[in-house]
């Protein structure tokens, strides 16, 4: 058979996004070309650069091409050095449709096909025409897994599991610290970019005019105090908004649905994206309620799964619910793991040493901090820090309280936290390898941490390990992991 | 039934007496494992000191090379007492290993979750009739388990106890 048969190419502007993509990767030395090469007679150099990207995306554009089988998608691309990529759709364990903006108004997307490991997704179809784009999306989809299995059940429509209305997505800004995050980073970009003194000037200039403002009021120290509250009250509400509005442009039209085995979560009001995972390839699974969140009565669900773990905010699918009440949170779970008992009714307590284990590192920094500030400022002010102790010791006897870990024959759960509570779990089946950890204070105090693995697991998420567990208790419970996960196939 | 799984697959006799004692790595290996940190140790402790006196402009620059020489065997010693407190194990569930005094941790890969494994040998293990075991496995904390320092013979038999799995169902990898 003719290999070409039934190839296909990219969308033909295809190379305009891949230059926009490189040109964004390349932008801090092209700018450093501009800038060095101002008043020199080599102002071609950034041109010339620029030139050499648009031949490389041309190139790419005209050499790739992609077929789609019958068990997967055969992709080749290269001019001198080529290659030829298969992918069959039993591997695939999550798709990605990215749409920004500027793909919208071309009619395009970008297709991600993402299988398990690896730091780089299987492929990355740059641009495709969204009809093309829908349409593999849709195949694999069908193809991925158990679907071929279940014809009768082809025809379910998708159901939906979770939407959020636009007061939930409110409330996912007010919880949230974006805002935070935006402003930290804006403020470092521009203290990179701008000279220290000028910085500090504006800064200075600012908070004069303020306080200036203030004291022509009324003059003396508490209108000042007054313009210093006023002013930290402002920067909060401002980043609550600004939280709020990024949420909105992150979680507008959020959908979480279900079809034929299968979890496909949509969002994005300028950028939409679209990933969609089977169920059985979920990996672990974190439940986090925040004060805040506590407060509005609100928890979220997130998940692993082995498709790039490090490429997340690329769009792999992450959250399975930003915002939700409790109970949504826990009938998810049940849906999507029917056989395992959750909420657990009961959980195993730790060590009794916990309680005080726990409180050491605030005890530390509030002890070192009582003593560089009394070194300091050499008077007894320094003194204040030390009434972060009480707080500490009283978080650590409620965290100690709450925090336990359960097992049965399908799951594995761990609950930490008090003030910000987090709930990590994942199926024996998951689990990859085991390890039992002993510093000296664990030697002292006869207890052991367990370390569970499992695949592609967040390096932000909280790790699924049971701390200050009784030693006698800690090696049983690793035996006994030791020898199912053996007899076990893996299964992900 | 694992463990007739498993002895089944072994057709041979194994050339460790017991493969289910915990058992140490050769001693020969110990001088190898001690030049990795004494480097680490000799190279910062140099550094730091010989910064710090360039510095501050103290005389007595040649403490920088003396500290050095002394981190260098500090943590010689250091590897040393490290290999020795290595412990490993396969048994029908898999590979352990042991390590640490004070810091102990015991590592259990289980045969049905290995990956891939890798045998290294570099020139200096090639010497002393050595090699390294790498098992992988999907984890991300604990993706690779590495064994340095084992004698060759039972690294590859390792390398063939632990790479022979059960078939397993395609959609497993």
């Amino acid at each position: 058979m003719n290999p070409a048969e039934g190839e296909r190419r990219l969308h033909p502007g295809s190379w305009l996004f891949v230059l926009l993509q490189q040109l964004k990767q390349f932008i801090v030395p092209l700018l450093v070309l501009v800038f060095a090469g101002r008043g020199d007679r080599n102002s071609l150099w950034p041109l010339i650069g620029v030139g050499v990207l648009v031949v490389t995306s041309m190139l790419q554009y005209l050499t790739y091409r992609y077929r789609i089988g019958a068990d997967g998608v055969t992709i080749r691309s290269g001019w001198l050095h080529r290659s030829v990529r298969e992918i069959p759709f039993a591997r695939l364990h999550n798709v990605a449709l990215h749409q920004s903006l500027l793909h919208r108004l071309f009619g395009v997307a970008e297709v991600r096909l993402e299988s398990a490991g690896g730091v780089r997704p299987e492929a990355q179809m740059r641009v495709l025409k969204l009809e093309e784009a829908l349409a593999l999306e849709d195949l694999v989809r069908h193809r991925g897994g158990e679907a071929a299995a279940r014809s009768d059940a082809a025809e379910a429509p998708d159901a939906v599991l979770l939407s959020l209305p636009a007061a939930e997505v409110v409330r996912l800004g007010l919880v949230s610290n974006r805002g935070m995050v935006v402003v930290a980073a804006a403020l470092t970009v521009v203290s990179q970019a701008m000279p220290d003194a000028l910085l500090g000037d504006t800064l200075r200039s600012v908070a004069a005019h303020i306080f200036g403002y203030a004291g022509a009021l009324h003059g003396g120290s508490p209108a000042s105090l007054v313009a210093a509250l006023g002013l930290v009250v402002a920067v909060l509400v401002v980043l609550r908004l600004l939280s709020v509005a990024l949420a909105w442009v992150q979680y507008h039209g959020f959908r979480l649905s279900e079809a034929r085995q299968r979890l496909t979560v949509e969002r994005g009001l300028l950028t939409r994206s679209r990933s969609s995972t089977p169920r059985r390839r979920i990996q672990a699974w974190t439940l986090r309620e925040t004060a805040l969140q506590r407060w509005l009565g609100r928890r979220s669900l997130a998940i692993d799964t082995a498709a790039s773990p490090f490429a997340q905010e690329r769009g792999t699918m992450k959250e399975l619910a930003p915002i939700a009440t409790p109970q949504a949170c826990d009938a998810l779970i049940q849906h999507l793991l029917p056989q395992a008992q959750w909420p657990r009714p009961t959980w195993r307590p730790l060590s009794p040493s916990a309680a005080w284990r726990l409180a050491l590192p605030g005890a530390t920094v509030s002890l070192l901090a009582t003593g560089l500030a009394c070194a300091w400022w050499g008077s007894a002010w320094g003194l204040l820090a030390l009434l972060w102790l009480p707080w500490t010791w009283f978080a650590s006897r409620r965290h100690a309280c709450r925090a336990g870990y359960d097992l049965d024959e399908r799951l594995v759960a761990v609950r930490e936290g008090w003030w910000s509570r987090h709930w990590r779990f994942a199926e024996l089946d998951k689990l990859q390898a085991l390890r039992l950890s002993r510093s000296p204070l664990d030697q002292r105090c006869g207890t052991a941490t367990l370390w569970l693995d499992t695949a592609g697991a967040d390096a932000f998420a909280p790790p699924l390990r049971i701390r200050f567990l009784p030693l006698a208790e800690a090696q049983a419970l690793y035996a006994r992991l030791g020898h199912l996960l053996a007899v076990r196939a893996l299964r992900w | 039934m694992t463990p007739a799984t498993l002895e089944s697959a072994a057709e041979p006799t194994p050339p460790c007496a017991t493969p289910m004692d915990w058992r140490a790595l050769p001693a020969r290996g110990a001088r190898l494992a001690a030049i990795g940190p004494a480097v680490t140790c000799g190279l910062l402790t140099m550094l730091v000191l010989g910064g710090a006196f360039l510095a501050t402009r103290w005389p007595g620059l040649w403490i920088a090379p003396l500290g050095g020489i002394v981190a260098a065997v500090a943590g010689a010693r250091i590897g040393v007492v490290r290999h020795r407190r290595v412990r490993w194990r396969l048994d029908e569930d898999g590979l352990a290993v042991r390590r640490g005094r004070w810091w102990q941790t015991e590592t259990r890969v289980p045969v049905s979750r290995v990956q891939h494994v890798d045998l290294r040998r570099g020139p200096l293990e090639r010497a002393l009739d050595l090699a390294t075991l790498v098992v992988h496995t999907a984890g991300v904390k604990l993706a690779a388990v590495s064994l340095a320092g084992l004698d060759s013979t039972d690294a590859e038999l390792l390398r063939d106890r632990l790479a022979r799995r059960q078939p397993v169902d395609d959609d497993a990898l």
